[in-house]
């Protein structure tokens, strides 16, 4: 279980961390979200031991963790990523393994394992520097996890990756997260974290803006969408009487109308079906990245 | 530890596999070469140059050919030439001078037609003809001249290193190699680092590696990798050197080569005293530099920003090469104490003059804290500034970062 608590980082006059809080339970994926400079790579710097909080603590179940215990435990693929571009794949992530603190030959077994689940077997003899960039990233990705971390934090781990590797990754991802490694994702690609995450914190300018569940968020979500079809004008004129309703765009087929959370949506429905024929019928949830932008625009 | 083992070990197994590492050990051994065959080459070159054709009374010619043979290139003689011509000069082969011997009224008369006057070396010519010219002027033999200007001279130590000047010739040649080779070692190994470090911040895998390791054990291990080929290849230098020296001492008489040649004699303080000041003064460039690759983000940045820190190491060079002869002098004995700088100055006091223990002593305790606080700031440097990108700090906003 990672706490982080009221953490503040100030570089000379700059406040990069102003104040960020959030829990993980052990085991859950969570998406650290936020506009660039919003201070996430900071505060991940910190959950690493790589920074000291000025203000506020990080624990990992419930206790300060040392900086040689975070490497064996955690790991970090950053986004300001590279390799030592002379050194073979295979030696390059059984060099990690060892600066992680794995002895031989568990850091060959582990090593072939990734090399296994990430598809670099044709490459495992071949310099860094001669791979395409989306298999020099899962090479990173090796690295930063060859050693089976208790908590892996990824920034922006998708980004340059094909649809083809970014798949590759994610079903990796899945496969951690179902042995019960502890994920931290960072990442602009907000249809991925939605799939994978357990739990999110957005952050701009070094705050807290929104934490929860994705049902959490949503709950805190002030409107819904309703889509109704067919699009008729009684259909509209029963929408326009519910209090708060603003519609959207115009489709020919379909009515979208924005209500707040709490309007009644069955006697809304009842008033629809009494006003003509109705085939469909939605309140539509906010996406991920709905709530994203909506937060960072009224932060 | 096992963090600092395994950054040791790897960089030693880059670090050999390195283009770099193999052509600096090359052309190191070759330069030693070079270096400890250049005197004896330039010496036999200057003096076989130097051709030159004697003219004149013949008797004299007869007397003085052996005794200017071993420093002029005599190319032929013209009995009876009194007033040369430009066809004489070339009359055997192409010559710098004509020397024309006539008797004088206290003497010898010499008479050098030259087609660079200012390249005739009077002191040694008249040095060579001495003993002819004494024994004209004396109506001895040239073998009683020669007996009596062998004045007798004895040279006995006196608050003096050495037994003899034989001795101390030999200790300051040998001081001056070793000079070379610890700037060598120092300079290049220092810039190593700088590069490696840099290499790591430019192709960002430094992020990657401050979350794997210590930025301190990543810092030592690199460090003490490079000191450890640093000796490799200081002991291959050294191997070099004693074989080419062994060789010319077998083969030349030369002063220079003589003196280098005789490392054989080197007294054990001074081998101590190199590598002791090999150690310390790599140590605080090694940790300077180091920092310094850590603020650079463009690999072609190394050179502008890492050159200047080069200057107090070239200037610690010239006052140790000056510490040679004059080991005693105030800016000598000053600089010996201040880092950076003593690691050369010292350990040349230390090879041609007696130092006060308490002199050795007091240079060692500062630059050994000088190293500690080297490692402190050079270390937060260095873990601050592998992980800033875009422009390079200015020195202000380093300081407010080093705070914070």
């Amino acid at each position: 279980m990672l706490d982080v608590s009221h953490v503040r980082k100030d570089f000379g006059s700059v406040r990069a961390v102003r104040d960020v809080s959030f829990h993980i339970e052990t085991g859950s994926t969570f998406g650290l979200l936020g506009p660039n400079g919003a201070g996430k790579t900071t505060t991940m710097r910190m959950i690493l031991g790589i920074y000291a909080p000025d203000a506020g603590t990080v624990t990992w179940n419930g206790t300060a963790v040392s900086p040689a215990t975070r490497r064996r435990t955690f790991g970090y693929l950053p986004e300001e990523r590279g390799l030592y571009g002379k050194m073979k794949v295979r030696e390059q992530i059984e060099y990690f393994g060892r600066l992680h603190g794995l002895v031989d030959p568990q850091v060959r077994d582990r090593s072939d394992r990734w090399i296994e689940r990430l598809g670099l077997g044709d490459y495992i003899n071949r310099p860094c520097a001669e791979l395409s960039k989306g298999n020099q990233q899962k090479v990173q990705v090796a690295c930063a996890a060859v050693h089976d971390p208790q908590l892996l934090i990824l920034d922006e781990p998708f980004s340059g990756l094909d649809p083809v590797n970014a798949g590759i990754l994610l079903a990796s991802l899945a496969e951690l997260k179902n042995a019960g490694t502890t994920l931290v994702l960072s990442s602009h690609q907000m249809w991925q974290l939605e799939e994978l995450c357990d739990a999110f914190c957005i952050i701009t300018a070094g705050q807290n803006r929104a934490s929860g569940t994705l049902e959490q968020l949503r709950a805190a979500w002030p409107t819904r969408v309703l889509h109704v079809e067919p699009a008729t004008a009684a259909a509209r004129a029963v929408l326009a009487g519910v209090s708060g309703a603003t519609f959207l765009e115009d489709e020919q087929a379909a009515l979208h109308c924005e209500v707040p959370a709490d309007a009644p949506l069955p006697q809304i429905l009842k008033s629809l079906v009494a006003a003509g024929d109705v085939t469909h019928f939605e309140a539509i949830e906010p996406s991920l990245q709905d709530i994203y932008i909506e937060t960072i625009s009224r932060a | 530890m096992p963090e600092f083992i395994t950054v040791f070990s790897a960089e030693i197994v880059r670090r050999i596999k390195s283009r770099s590492f193999m052509i600096g050990l090359i052309v190191g051994a070759v330069g030693i070469i070079v270096m400890l065959r250049l005197p004896t080459y330039m010496d036999s070159f200057a003096n076989q140059s130097y051709r030159v054709v004697l003219g004149g009374d013949a008797s004299l010619i007869a007397q003085a050919r052996p005794l200017l043979a071993k420093d002029y290139n005599i190319s032929g003689s013209e009995p009876g030439l009194q007033h040369p011509t430009g066809a004489d000069i070339d009359a055997h082969g192409r010559a710098a001078a004509v020397i024309v011997f006539s008797r004088a009224p206290r003497g010898l008369g010499v008479t050098v037609y030259a087609r660079d006057p200012g390249s005739v070396n009077e002191t040694k010519m008249r040095r060579d003809l001495l003993p002819l010219h004494l024994a004209l002027a004396t109506n001895l033999t040239q073998s009683q001249v020669r007996t009596l200007v062998r004045m007798p001279i004895s040279v006995s130590p006196l608050e003096s290193k050495f037994g003899s000047a034989e001795q101390a010739d030999a200790a300051r040649g040998i001081a001056y190699v070793l000079l070379f080779l610890l700037y060598l070692l120092i300079v290049l190994n220092s810039q190593l680092i700088m590069t490696s470090v840099a290499e790591e911040k430019t192709s960002r895998i430094a992020e990657l590696l401050v979350a794997s390791v210590s930025p301190s054990a990543l810092l030592a291990g690199k460090i003490a990798a490079s000191a450890v080929l640093a000796i490799v290849q200081m002991a291959l230098w050294v191997a070099v050197g004693f074989a080419v020296g062994a060789q010319s001492m077998s083969g030349a008489s030369g002063g220079s080569t003589q003196s280098i040649a005789g490392a054989g004699s080197v007294p054990v303080s001074d081998v101590v005293g190199f590598a002791v000041f090999f150690l310390i003064g790599y140590l605080q460039m090694a940790v300077l530099f180091a920092a310094i690759g850590s603020l650079i983000n463009r690999t072609e940045d190394i050179g502008s920003i890492g050159g200047p820190f080069f200057i107090p190491v070239i200037a610690a060079l010239l006052i140790a090469t000056t510490a040679l002869a004059v080991p005693d002098a105030p800016l000598v004995i000053v600089t010996s104490f201040i880092p950076l700088i003593a690691p050369f100055v010292m350990f040349s006091r230390i090879v041609v003059s007696s130092v006060p223990l308490w002199q050795i002593a007091l240079s060692l305790a500062i630059n050994l804290a000088a190293i500690y606080a080297f490692a402190v700031l050079g270390g937060k440097i260095y873990r601050i500034g592998m992980l800033l990108y875009g422009r390079p700090p200015k020195i202000s906003q380093l300081i407010r970062a080093l705070r914070a």
